[in-house]
């Protein structure tokens, strides 16, 4: 598989259908519809996609990686509707992102917050075309995303993982013009209203090893909220040796150009969690991802679900690691 | 796809290559820690160095004839070479044909191939830092700036010794293949014509030539043969001999090893004026210092709003050893001779913007590096700038 191929297949599919990989976009906002979030606001969680997407960029990478040098092909196809019946994600994986996406949207209502929903509207980041060097690309997809946002009048995002965090935060600034929308995490809000009193007896949940992502450890600060959040939801927070500002990448980053250096990584990494707890806790969908895949009996958890549990009494099932 | 990461790819296959570079990781990580928290006052120094170095690179050009001056004022000879193929030209003149010439390690000889160059020229050439030995007898490559063997292994280093030098070993313990290696070097360090060394610094206001050791080798290279000759790179040029020791002192530091066992510095040929108060030059030391300055990428780059940034770099190796991307790689991730997150930016320097490019794909963009780095260069952002030159290059920009 040659790497120009992978790239101009991800700008040119991004360009095309709003989505860096093969995916309908109802995929993005299906999780949604059982909640029955309002549509108007000012304030509008925006998921940026990241999570719905991940299940099918694992299916689009597996199917790259066994069409082998074929692969060049598929990617030139990938912009295609053909390619759109061709990846098809696991269905467990895709309910367990439905899963967490309502987890948060329902730890959102019970601290208090007031928030309406894109739906449609709640377009991809453009976030890989970025971190890919496919700065043009990037520039006009963002243009997209900032004038259906505006369209519907967002003055400030909530936003529930750290790629998209980042790239709205301190991004699409540099990048659009006029951009001023607010962007704030949803852990940084959760921690302010939910992270002072205990929802249940401290390590009522059992304890768990913290895996933080790169981008909220070492470019946004998050640090403190998530921990401050699974304690008082009743965890006990092991840390791993390469924690907090000084985290360990799990490798997903390069999953689309080397799969298996991507995969060397996260067996690194899970080697180093493994040391404190079988049970690991990640807070980002690309870290899920990727530890995910090389785990064998270890069990790895969005916090999301974590919170959820310790905060809603909504047990995520299996996904929750019990 | 493309050589760099066809190579990471087999990297990834040797299993005893990420053990090594496992257990090298997690030691310097503790070294530095180490030393950082005994001497909390390096930090300081490495601010000091940082602002020096921001200020020679401004004024590049000014430095450089500065330290050129006070090269010649204490005695030594001073070039500046803008290309490889000068800079080699100039060493050659100087060693001459079938000489017996010892090195210690140098990543700029490197960047010039010279000991090829000169082995191709008849002279007979050995290193004498044990690591760089260690790669000149696999013919290989440095892994590491500062550990050039960090890949290769005891029994490998064993091996390599009894094969390639004929040398007796028993148990080929690290103590038994360090003493006969030090047997084996000192015939030839006591007999060289010629020691070439790099340089960690280079004072522009006394031309005084730091360099900073363990092994002790580097100060026999420099001080027993007639004739020493440096080769460096213009980024070593450093304000004041003072800002020259902060600058090896905190090389030593990032590198885990602090205090260093060695100091070396240089300005200009030994000599004497025991006799009837007359001067005369190649007392016990070298007749001769030739100071060569090499240019290779970089007054070019100290002009480039991104590639500057490198320039700062300190060689401490520390980026690499905290990069998860050359954890598993070692330097099969980078150019021919930089690797990891110090080396995308030196092979964009030195070498190939191409070829930076495209190893710059690899890069997760975790940031560590940016992190622990000394000299505060934002690697992850020379990183990205690279991989935009990449999909430029590629027509893959609109
Ligand atoms: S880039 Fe920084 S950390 Fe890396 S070798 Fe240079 S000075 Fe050291």
């Amino acid at each position: 598989m040659d790497l120009r191929s992978v790239l101009s297949a991800i700008a040119e599919t991004t360009l095309r259908t709003g989505l860096p990989v093969p995916a309908p976009r109802e995929a993005v906002y299906r999780w949604a519809q059982p909640l029955g979030l309002p549509r108007n606001g000012r304030v509008y969680l925006y998921t940026g996609a990241l999570y719905q997407l991940v299940p099918y960029i694992k299916a689009y990478v597996s199917l790259l990686e066994q069409l082998g040098k074929g692969g060049s092909r598929l990617a030139k196809l990938a912009s295609t509707r053909l390619a759109a019946r061709v990846v098809r994600p696991d269905r467990r994986e895709s309910e367990l992102v439905e899963g967490i996406l309502s987890s948060i949207a329902r730890l959102l209502s019970r601290a208090g917050v007031e928030y309406a929903y894109l739906y449609e509207d709640d377009l991809y980041s453009g976030v890989l075309l970025y971190d890919l060097g496919l700065e043009e690309a990037f520039r006009k997809h963002a243009a997209r995303v900032y004038e259906a946002l505006r369209r519907r009048g967002a003055e400030k995002l909530i936003t529930v993982d750290p790629h998209t965090t980042y790239v709205m935060r301190s991004v699409y600034p540099e990048y659009v013009e006029g951009f001023s929308i607010e962007v704030v995490n949803y852990l940084e809000l959760l921690a302010e209203r939910l992270g002072s009193k205990p929802a249940r007896a401290p390590g009522s949940l059992g304890a768990m090893v913290i895996h933080d992502p790169c981008l909220y450890a070492r470019a946004l600060g998050i640090v403190e909220q998530p921990r401050r959040l699974l304690k008082a939801a009743g965890v006990e927070v092991l840390e791993p040796r390469r924690s907090g500002r000084m985290t360990y990448c799990c490798g997903g980053p390069v999953e689309a150009l080397s799969p298996r250096l991507a995969r060397r990584i996260a067996e690194a990494r899970l080697r180093e969690l493994r040391e404190k707890s079988e049970r690991v806790v990640t807070l980002c969908p690309i870290c899920y991802a990727n530890l995910s895949r090389v785990a064998r009996d270890e069990t790895i958890v969005d916090i999301a679900l974590v919170l959820a549990k310790g905060f809603l009494g909504v047990d995520g099932g299996a996904a929750a690691g019990e | 796809m493309s050589r760099v990461l066809r190579e990471v790819e087999e990297a990834l296959e040797d299993d005893s290559l990420r053990r090594a570079l496992e257990r090298a990781a997690e030691n310097n990580e503790r070294n530095v820690a180490r030393v950082l928290e005994r001497h909390p006052e390096v930090e300081h120094l490495a601010r000091e160095v940082e602002e020096a170095k921001k200020s020679v690179i401004e004024r590049l050009d000014y430095y450089i004839d500065k330290a050129m001056e006070s090269l010649r004022r204490v005695g030594a000879r001073p070039y500046l070479a803008e290309t490889p193929e000068e800079a080699r030209e100039i060493v050659a003149g100087i060693v001459g044909r079938g000489k017996l010439v010892v090195m210690s390690k140098s990543m700029v000889a490197e960047e010039l191939r010279l000991r090829e160059h000169l082995e191709a020229l008849g002279n007979r050439v050995w290193e004498t830092d044990l690591g760089q030995l260690l790669v000149q007898l696999e013919n290989g490559r440095p892994m590491h700036t500062i550990a050039p063997a960090v890949h290769i292994s005891r029994v490998e280093a064993a091996r390599l010794v009894s094969e390639r030098l004929g040398l007796e070993l028993s148990s080929g313990s690290p103590e038994e293949i360090v003493e006969a290696v030090r047997r084996f070097l000192r015939e030839k360090l006591v007999h060289a014509d010629v020691g070439i060394t790099g340089a960690n610094a280079v004072a522009a206001d006394t031309g005084a030539v730091f360099l900073v050791e363990n092994e002790g080798n580097i100060r026999i290279v420099s001080g027993l043969s007639r004739k020493h000759v440096v080769v460096t790179g213009v980024d070593k040029i450093m304000p004041t001999i003072l800002d020259a020791f902060k600058a090896v002192l905190v090389q030593a530091a990032y590198a885990g090893l602090y205090p260093p066992t060695y100091v070396n510095v240089t300005a200009g040929p030994s000599s004497t004026a025991d006799i009837e108060l007359h001067r005369v030059y190649g007392a016990q030391g070298p007749r001769e210092v030739h100071v060569v300055l090499v240019d290779n990428g970089r007054r070019r780059a100290a002009r480039h709003p991104v590639l500057s940034e490198q320039l700062r770099c300190i060689r401490c190796g520390r980026c690499q050893l905290e990069c998860p991307v050359w954890q598993q790689s070692a330097n099969h991730w980078g150019g021919r001779v930089y690797g990891g997150p110090m080396g995308l930016g030196w092979t964009a320097v030195t070498e190939s913007l191409e070829v930076a490019a495209e190893a710059a794909m690899l890069c997760l963009g975790c940031m560590r590096c940016d992190l622990v780095c000394p000299m505060e260069i934002p690697l992850s952002r020379i990183a990205a700038w690279l991989k935009r030159q990449y999909t430029r290059r590629m027509g893959l920009s609109g």
